[in-house]
């Protein structure tokens, strides 16, 4: 019955996969690019989902672990020429390996400290790049995944590969993390987080499963990263700031912290809001100042609306207020 | 119950599905993009704020106040010249997503004057203009390697190239101040490496060679370990090649830190407006040695600062008329010119064609001739050099411009020739 489940799952993937692939056919070059944007914010958001909702840990710099996978992607393309499916593993995998050491230390730490110290990270992280040149230093290194394969004819443009590649991606990526949340792990994950002492009792492994929960988000995160590269074209330390951290946890607030099913709606407000932002600027004329910082006076502000008024986002909003209206019909 | 969840969630995604695909008619094709039947519609991307924006923020400002004048004027065969501006903080990653747009998103004709070396490398790899024909007009850097046709086809250069710069600094040094300890403080990237080529190719050696990490000027330690390592080489006269902040922040710190070598500013960075702004008295540049390509901008005698100055100033009348403003504004005219040689329906070729065809011959506020060519996409090849009087002015030495020219390659520097032809009636293309 299980099996089954899954297996509708999937046809549910592929259903979307086909819509994608249908409207990336249909939409104009811009669309598509920022369609590519979004499913890299699908990716980014789904680890932070899976870290911070699932396993009950807090991290500030999934933006470092974006960049280690950046940097392992463009490294192993740029030195060794692998194939761009095997970057994009080699990125997942070695970020993987940075979660697992932080995820060692991260076991041993919990709220406000576990914060701390990934937003150090987050900080220092991204500026190696400055202290060796094979990093390429503040100009960064170019990540060229080439062009999109002959076959797919003349009018088939860069975005629409950047798009493809990414929204490919982000829905297998996305199945895995939905398949890891329903088995065993996700099950240990959320009784750990409910309460560790309980979880403990009940034969988990709590610390063994939290150093699993930030393995495998970093492993996503450094798929994510290898993208954003890939639809910017160069990875540097400006690639990774600060914000990108911040911006990546508003987004997963937004899309409710606890539920995937969410996940698009943080990833489309991410890559709407400097849009939105743009239009309110050109419309009333701002000054320059603003408008560089407006964006992120938006993000800032809809992450303040959603804790006041969607605590849980909004999929589990409408959840709860489905159950328990289902609740009264009843009675 | 669960099964109805997803039945719907179906319904959703195809109703999603087929709603966009009915509601995204394919555009009806322009005859070019950018170009309209009442407009033509450039982008630039530069640093509008952060570290490196001070002094730049003022170009844009110039480039649609003389736009607007030619607006005023008929525009170029009746259409209105449009510029749309966008802010990469002068940070690559950001101008490859600032450009992206204005292709993208803005549909510009070309791409005019997008600022900073590393920034223009990033999107010529990136988003690659080249590949796709669209037209990058008059670059805002001096890398020598942009006018490489071959690598950049649509791309042209205007400001002399830093190998330029430094061989005819170069000169300048060995005429002026031979067996003068030497240092010399550069931007860490190809800026600055162009740079150090000029400087190797010109057989000039350094006492003392700082670099600094772009973005660093911003710091409150960095400058004053950079006047401290050339003050312990002894520097006597110290060349500053760098961008107008990293330019402000050494000249303050070292007027604070009293160490006073005779300064020689690259292009870039001798910027009063920029020094001002960025909180240090104009007077540390007083008896500077700087070069330029344009005239002095207090030079009103000359028909072109007059008329730019008249113009800049009544589209902006609480702004000062500085270099920025007029290399910004005679980048405006050029991009007039070759629009309006472009013909009566522009194309992105027809502009390049335009430009390599008769690009030699537009009329150009600079002392220093264009070099525009089928092979040849080299803009300025030359400099003056003068000294800054105690208000921050450039101004040439004895009154009298003495223009000398050079390549990026081999070539000698020679003391130039060239007469710059009249402005054209009213600065307007003819």
């Amino acid at each position: 019955m299980d099996k089954l489940k899954g297996a509708n799952k999937l046809g549910l993937y592929v259903v979307s996969g086909f819509i994608l692939f249908l409207l990336g056919n249909r939409v104009d070059e811009l669309r598509v690019y920022q369609g590519a944007s979004i499913a890299v914010f699908v990716v980014a958001i789904s680890s932070i989902i899976l870290l911070t909702g699932y396993s009950g840990q807090v991290s500030l710099g999934h933006g470092a672990l974006m960049a280690i996978g950046a940097y392992s992607a463009v490294i192993s393309r740029n030195s060794f020429h692998t194939p761009v499916i095997l970057t994009f593993v080699i990125a997942v995998l070695i970020a993987a390996i940075g979660g697992a050491l932080l995820g060692a230390a991260a076991a041993r730490l919990s709220g406000p400290y576990l914060a701390g110290t990934t937003l150090a990270l987050a900080i220092g992280l991204p500026s190696l790049a400055n202290q060796f040149s094979i990093l390429g230093g503040e100009q960064g290194i170019f990540f060229d995944v080439g062009f999109p394969p002959p076959s797919l004819g003349e009018g088939f443009t860069q975005y629409k590969w950047f798009f493809w590649i990414a929204a490919l991606a982000a829905l297998i990526s996305m199945w895995l993390v939905a398949n890891i949340l329903r088995s065993r792990f996700g099950r240990n994950w959320r009784a750990g987080r409910s309460n560790e002492t309980a979880a403990a009792l009940s034969g988990i492994n709590v610390s063994r499963s939290k150093i699993l929960a930030f393995t495998i988000s970093a492993g996503v995160a450094g798929l994510a990263g290898a993208l954003l590269s890939m639809t910017i074209g160069i990875v540097s330390p400006s690639a990774f700031p600060l914000t990108l951290s911040f911006s990546l946890l508003t987004g997963a607030v937004l899309s409710g912290v606890s539920t995937l099913s969410g996940v698009m709606i943080g990833a489309v407000t991410l890559v709407a809001i400097p849009e939105i932002a743009d239009a309110v600027a050109t419309r009333i004329g701002v000054s320059e100042r603003l408008t560089t910082n407006l964006p992120g006076l938006m993000v800032s502000t809809l992450l303040i609306l959603t804790v006041l008024f969607v605590p849980n986002g909004p999929v589990e909003q409408h959840r709860t207020r489905q159950a328990r209206k289902a609740a009264r019909e009843k009675h | 119950m669960k099964a109805m969840n997803r039945r719907k969630l179906f319904t959703v995604c195809a109703t999603i599905a087929v709603a966009s695909l009915a509601v995204t008619a394919i555009p009806a094709q322009a005859a070019e993009v950018g170009v309209s039947s009442s407009e033509i519609k450039l982008g630039m991307t530069l640093p509008m704020t952060g570290t490196a924006s001070p002094g730049y923020n003022k170009i844009p400002g110039a480039v649609k106040a003389y736009f607007d004048y030619v607006n005023a004027n008929g525009g170029i065969n009746g259409r209105k010249l449009t510029l749309v501006v966008k802010d990469d903080q002068y940070v690559p990653t950001l101008a490859v997503a600032k450009t992206n747009e204005l292709i993208l998103k803005d549909k510009v004709m070309a791409l005019l004057a997008p600022l900073g070396t590393a920034n223009n490398k990033a999107v010529a790899s990136v988003v690659n203009p080249g590949a796709r024909g669209i037209p990058t007009l008059f670059v805002n850097t001096g890398f020598s390697g942009f006018a490489d046709k071959k690598k950049y086809p649509t791309t042209f250069s205007l400001l002399p190239s830093y190998i330029m710069e430094a061989k005819i600094m170069a000169e300048y040094i060995k005429d002026n101040f031979a067996g003068k300890k030497l240092g010399l403080l550069y931007q860490d990237d190809d800026f600055g490496d162009d740079a150090l080529a000029g400087f190797k190719q010109a057989g000039l050696n350094f006492d003392v060679k700082v670099a600094y990490a772009s973005g660093s000027q911003g710091d409150k330690v960095s400058p004053a370990q950079w006047v401290t390592k050339l003050q312990a080489g002894g520097a006597e006269v110290v060349i500053l090649f760098g961008v107008s902040s990293a330019t402000a922040a050494a000249l303050g710190t070292a007027s604070v830190m009293k160490f006073a070598p005779q300064w020689i500013l690259g292009s870039v960075g001798g910027d009063a407006t920029t020094i001002k702004a960025s909180g240090v008295p104009a007077g540390v540049l007083y008896n500077a040695v700087g070069a330029s390509f344009a005239p002095a901008t207090t030079d009103t005698a000359d028909e072109y600062v007059k008329l730019f100055q008249e113009i800049y100033l009544k589209a902006n009348p609480t702004e000062t008329f500085d270099n920025n403003v007029m290399v910004g504004m005679n980048t405006a005219f050029l991009t007039a010119q070759a629009l309006k040689a472009a013909g009566t329906n522009p194309t992105r070729k027809s502009l390049i064609a335009a430009i390599e065809k008769s690009g030699k011959n537009f009329a150009s506020a600079a002392l220093v001739p264009l070099n525009y060519s089928t092979t040849s996409h080299v803009g300025y090849n030359g400099y003056w050099f003068g000294k800054y009087s105690p208000t921050g002015d450039l101004k040439p030495a004895g009154g009298v411009y003495t223009v000398y020219t050079t390549d990026s390659g081999n070539g000698a520097v020679v003391k130039s020739t060239y007469k710059r032809p009249a402005m054209p009636a009213k600065g307007l293309p003819n």
